[in-house]
Formats: C-alpha cells, sequence, structure tokens
C-alpha cells in the first residue's frame, strides 16, 4: 500500500464515520418527534403545520420547528405553482394528514385550534376538505 | 285630439298600477361563498398535497 492510498483510505473511512453519525443524529431527531407524537404532545394540526398540545423538550421543539418550516417552504411552492395562498395549500395537506395520518391515541388540532385525542372513529375532517 | 290625451294617460298611469312594494328582510342575508371556493381550491390541490407528503417523508413523521 503506497501512502498515498493509505491517506484516500483513512479519508473515505472518516467520511464514512461521520456519515453513519449524522444518520443516527437524524433518526435520533425524528424519533423524538414520533415519540412526541406518540405521547400526545405534539400534533398534526388542520392548518398542515405541526403544533404542541403538551409542553416538549427543547430538542423536540426545535425539530418541529424545523419541521414546520421545511413545511411552509413546500407550502409556498405548490402555491406559487398552482395560483393559490399559502394557507390554501397547507390547509389541502392538512386535510390529507387528518385523514389519514393520525394515528389512534395521537393528538390532532382542528381549525378552532383545539387538540383533541384520535379515537378508533374518523376524524371529522373541516368542510372544505374534499371528502 | 282628446282622444289622444285619454289613451296617452292611460298608458302613463299604467306602471302605476303595477307597482310592486318589497320590503326589507329583518334578518340580514348572509350568503357564505368563502367555504364553496376553499373546497374547490382544496380539491384542485389533492394530488400536490399527497406528492408533499410522499416527496417528503422526513417532514411528515409517523
Amino acid at each position: 500500500m503506497t501512502r498515498k492510498t493509505q491517506i484516500i483510505t483513512l479519508m473515505a473511512s472518516a467520511l464514512l464515520v461521520s456519515a453513519m453519525l449524522s444518520s443516527v443524529v437524524h433518526a435520533q431527531s425524528a424519533s423524538g418527534v414520533s415519540a412526541a407524537k406518540a405521547a400526545g404532545i405534539v400534533g398534526e394540526q388542520a392548518d398542515g403545520y405541526l403544533g404542541f398540545k403538551g409542553a416538549p423538550t427543547a430538542a423536540v421543539k426545535s425539530e418541529v420547528d424545523a419541521i414546520n418550516i421545511k413545511r411552509r417552504a413546500a407550502y409556498t411552492s405548490t402555491a406559487a405553482a398552482r395560483g393559490v395562498t399559502v394557507k390554501e395549500a397547507a390547509a389541502a395537506v392538512g386535510c390529507q394528514t387528518l385523514a389519514s395520518r393520525v394515528t389512534e391515541g395521537q393528538a390532532y388540532a382542528l381549525t378552532d385550534g383545539a387538540w383533541h385525542l384520535k379515537t378508533a372513529a374518523p376524524i371529522t375532517l373541516p368542510a372544505y376538505c374534499a371528502q | 285630439m282628446t282622444r289622444v290625451t285619454y289613451l296617452l294617460s292611460a298608458v302613463l298611469a299604467l306602471p302605476l298600477t303595477g307597482c310592486v312594494t318589497l320590503a326589507a328582510p329583518e334578518k340580514p342575508i348572509e350568503i357564505n361563498l368563502n367555504i364553496n371556493i376553499k373546497q374547490e381550491v382544496i380539491v384542485k390541490l389533492q394530488k400536490d398535497a399527497q406528492d408533499i407528503i410522499t416527496n417528503n417523508p422526513e417532514l411528515f413523521p409517523k
């Protein structure tokens, strides 16, 4: 093995380790939000964003805030492409998250901002949602 | 001449007999167009909304 090969191998393994570490951190933060959702602290809102029913840890709060910023960016680009408001694009996603992505025991908020716990029964969606 | 005058006054008086009195309703009429317009927009955005969710799984944790 030449010295050059050794250096390249070392650099490659360093990259691999850092990639693995970052994916672990990422998985941890995502599962933090998932755990908070399962605990009914964080939940989906009819407005298309995540919200807090209870008091989150600082780590969960910053992760939720980051998700909401990215969601808003996605809603903004869809709104621009379709000629609708960001609020409407967000509400369209909110309809779908409430309709199919809230599981039993998780919290969710309707348009009035009131929090509910999902039961076995389907969520009564806002009137504007396509049923 | 008098005949024409009679006829003219009869024609002129005609609209007066056909008067319909309109009374303002006691309650204000509420037409909520907001809901319908919004639903139309939401229906139009259904596929886009689904795409946002499936294309960004990290933004929609279980």
